[in-house]
């Protein structure tokens, strides 16, 4: 078995390392010659101004012509689609100019709501994988959570989050019209200001009653809704449904919102780099901290308070295995969620026009390359440990290497892309095992690894690998250039980095920790022994999920 | 036990975030943000887990 995966291991290192030679020129082959035209930058010809009398001729395509239809498709879309503002002028250079402007803006309000809406499926992917891994007794359960916290984290988000997070984040110019998000609350600290939270956006309501902040809201709602189905998945089989509930709305309302706004709403680890020169301050691209370790670390903090499943452990401590009833609803969750992950991180541009946002072909690419790597490190790893490609630790892979590079995924290149990929598919297992035999704390679904651990791990790889080629405008977190990791010369991004890891495990955990902490003091997070040995579907739901099915006796808790 | 394990994490973060005002250097503030890591995973994986584990269902 292992000479298999070393073999497997070295075709891949000689394939990958000829791929790199190949693209590089052969040490005797002669540069091309250059271009008679002048020097790189310099225009071949003198520009010339184009005037309103220049366009003012310009006529669409004759009125029989259209009648007859355009098949081709080449008289569709002309001059005199283009709005004129005053018809008694005609149609002038502002006219173009401002319909070339709205066309940008569109491309990237359409680019944008898209990948939201990529995003949004993700609630599909993320219930199939936790339904899956649990017992069949609680499918119902699970799978009701994992549809409501969709409902109860908008709500949540839309009267009070969004404004903690965005209210303050200013114009964003990719989406034009953001400006009424102007108001961060913050304090003098250090020399600096140090941004706390946003105060614009409650309710979508004032100036916030704007197309461009629509965008805006949907986008970063979906995201937030990511980060607490996270936590149903380590919670799952004994959660209290109403509990569920009430701890996914504050997390909609104040945990993620607080970190988001420090990240990517202008708040203080947004500024780390602007402010004391660390990097480009806090870069996390489209999330590895702001969502996934978020989520990770409330789900950790919930699998203490809540504690682990009956019989998940014996008297003296030794876990035992509880597979989930659905391996094909796991795999066909984590393919759905690959799926949803090409608007998770492409779309984090927030635009596909302008401002360096082509470079969605490479964060796209990156992506893909990443989730490959992890699903292949796990593979690997659990094949070489057990004996077999163990189904569901190669599905976590997957997830392990796509949280991983989400942070990264504007930043870094494809070959440190399939690093970053293979490190946390690697890194999953054994986390997974560390969580499960050494702290004791029973998560299901694997997602305090999966997403915490991984988490935290892609925002350090971004201050490690970030190569410095991506132009996002000219600028990253108000400081010119782009953002650069340690290996490729920048230190200082390295500690912005770290130090949005130690807001998430000391800040980020201890919020999360003490409001669930309360809500189990108030109306209790688990349900009973009875209850939780019978099944939470028919206690906590009122049905099964397939009453057509015998469940088996143990299954049951009954034998 | 958990209480302390709560103070003991948050402090992590306090130790990390202080670092800018405290230093000017990158391999200061690289140290201190570290040492601030290293206290909040001592009081999660060190204090609050175990505090939790003596009363965990198993056990009873």
């Amino acid at each position: 078995m292992k000479k298999v995966l070393l073999a497997f291991a070295m075709t891949w290192c000689l394939g990958t390392l000829g791929t790199v030679y190949a693209q590089a020129p052969a040490p005797d082959a002669q540069p091309p010659a250059p271009a008679p035209a002048a020097a790189p930058g310099t225009p071949a010809a003198a520009p010339v101004a184009i005037t309103d009398a220049d366009i003012k001729g310009l006529s669409g395509p004759k009125a029989e012509d259209k009648a007859k239809g355009d098949p081709a498709g080449t008289i569709t879309g002309s001059v005199a689609d283009i709005p004129v503002g005053d018809a008694k002028v005609g149609l002038t250079i502002g006219d173009v100019v401002n319909q070339v402007g709205q066309n940008m803006i569109a491309i990237n309000f359409v680019w944008t709501l898209v990948a939201g809406f990529l995003v949004m499926f993700m609630q599909a992917g993320f219930a199939a994988v936790e339904t899956g891994l649990i017992r069949a007794k609680n499918a119902n359960h699970t799978m009701m959570m994992n549809f409501m916290v969709y409902g109860a984290g908008l709500l949540a988000y839309w009267l009070i989050g969004f404004a903690i997070q965005e209210g303050g984040v200013g114009a964003v110019s990719n989406l034009g019209g953001t400006a009424p998000l102007n108001g961060e609350y913050a304090i003098h600290l250090f020399g600096k200001d140090w941004g706390l939270f946003g105060m614009n956006g409650v309710m979508l309501s004032g100036a916030t009653y704007d197309v461009g902040v629509m965008v805006m809201f949907l986008f970063q709602m979906v995201f937030m809704d990511t980060t607490l189905t996270i936590v149903t998945g380590t919670a799952a089989e004994r959660w209290k449904y109403s509990a569920f509930l009430v701890s996914s709305l504050f997390m909609g309302a104040f945990t993620y919102p607080l970190f988001a706004n420090w990240a990517w709403g202008g708040g203080w680890l947004a500024t780390l780099g602007s402010n004391y020169g660390l990097g480009h301050g806090y870069a996390d691209f489209a999330g590895s901290g702001v969502v996934h370790a978020t989520g990770g670390l409330t789900a950790m903090a919930m699998g203490i308070i809540i504690g682990p499943r009956i019989g998940k452990y014996t008297r003296d401590g030794k876990p035992n295995a509880i597979p989930g009833h659905d391996i094909t609803m796991v795999l066909l969750g984590c393919f759905i969620l690959a799926f949803g992950w090409f608007g998770f991180n492409p779309g984090s541009t927030l635009g596909a026009s302008a401002n360096g946002n082509l470079r969605i072909s490479s964060v796209a690419v990156n992506t893909m390359l990443a989730g490959m790597a992890g699903s292949f490190g796990a593979m690997s790893y659990m094949w070489s440990r057990y004996g077999k490609p163990d189904a569901s630790m190669t599905g976590n892979g997957l997830l392990a290497g796509l949280v991983a590079i989400t942070a990264p995924s504007g930043f870094v290149n494809p070959m440190a892309s399939v690093i970053i990929g293979l490190i946390a598919g690697v890194l999953v297992c054994v986390s997974v095992e560390f969580v499960d035999r050494v702290l004791r704390i029973d998560d299901p679904v694997g997602a305090i690894s999966v997403h915490g651990v991984n988490g935290l791990f892609g925002v350090i790889a971004v201050g490690l690998f970030a190569d410095g080629r991506s132009n996002f405008a000219g600028a990253w977190g108000g400081v010119p250039g782009s953002v650069t990791g340690l290996f490729y010369g920048d230190a200082g991004q390295l500690v912005a980095q770290l130090m949005g890891v130690a807001t998430l495990i000391g800040f980020v955990f201890t919020f999360s920790f003490v409001l669930n902490m309360i809500i189990d003091a108030v109306m209790g997070q688990r349900v009973t022994a009875k209850v939780e040995l019978e099944g939470l579907d028919i206690p906590e739901m009122g049905a099964v999920a397939y009453p057509d099915f015998v469940l088996k006796a143990d299954a049951m808790g009954m034998d | 036990m958990a209480l302390v394990g709560l103070v003991i994490t948050f402090a992590g973060f306090v130790v990390a975030a202080a670092s800018v005002g405290v230093t000017a250097s990158t391999g200061g503030r690289l140290g201190m943000v570290l040492v601030g890591i290293a206290v909040s995973l001592a009081g999660i994986l060190g204090v609050l887990n175990p505090a939790y584990m003596k009363d965990a269902i198993w056990k009873k």
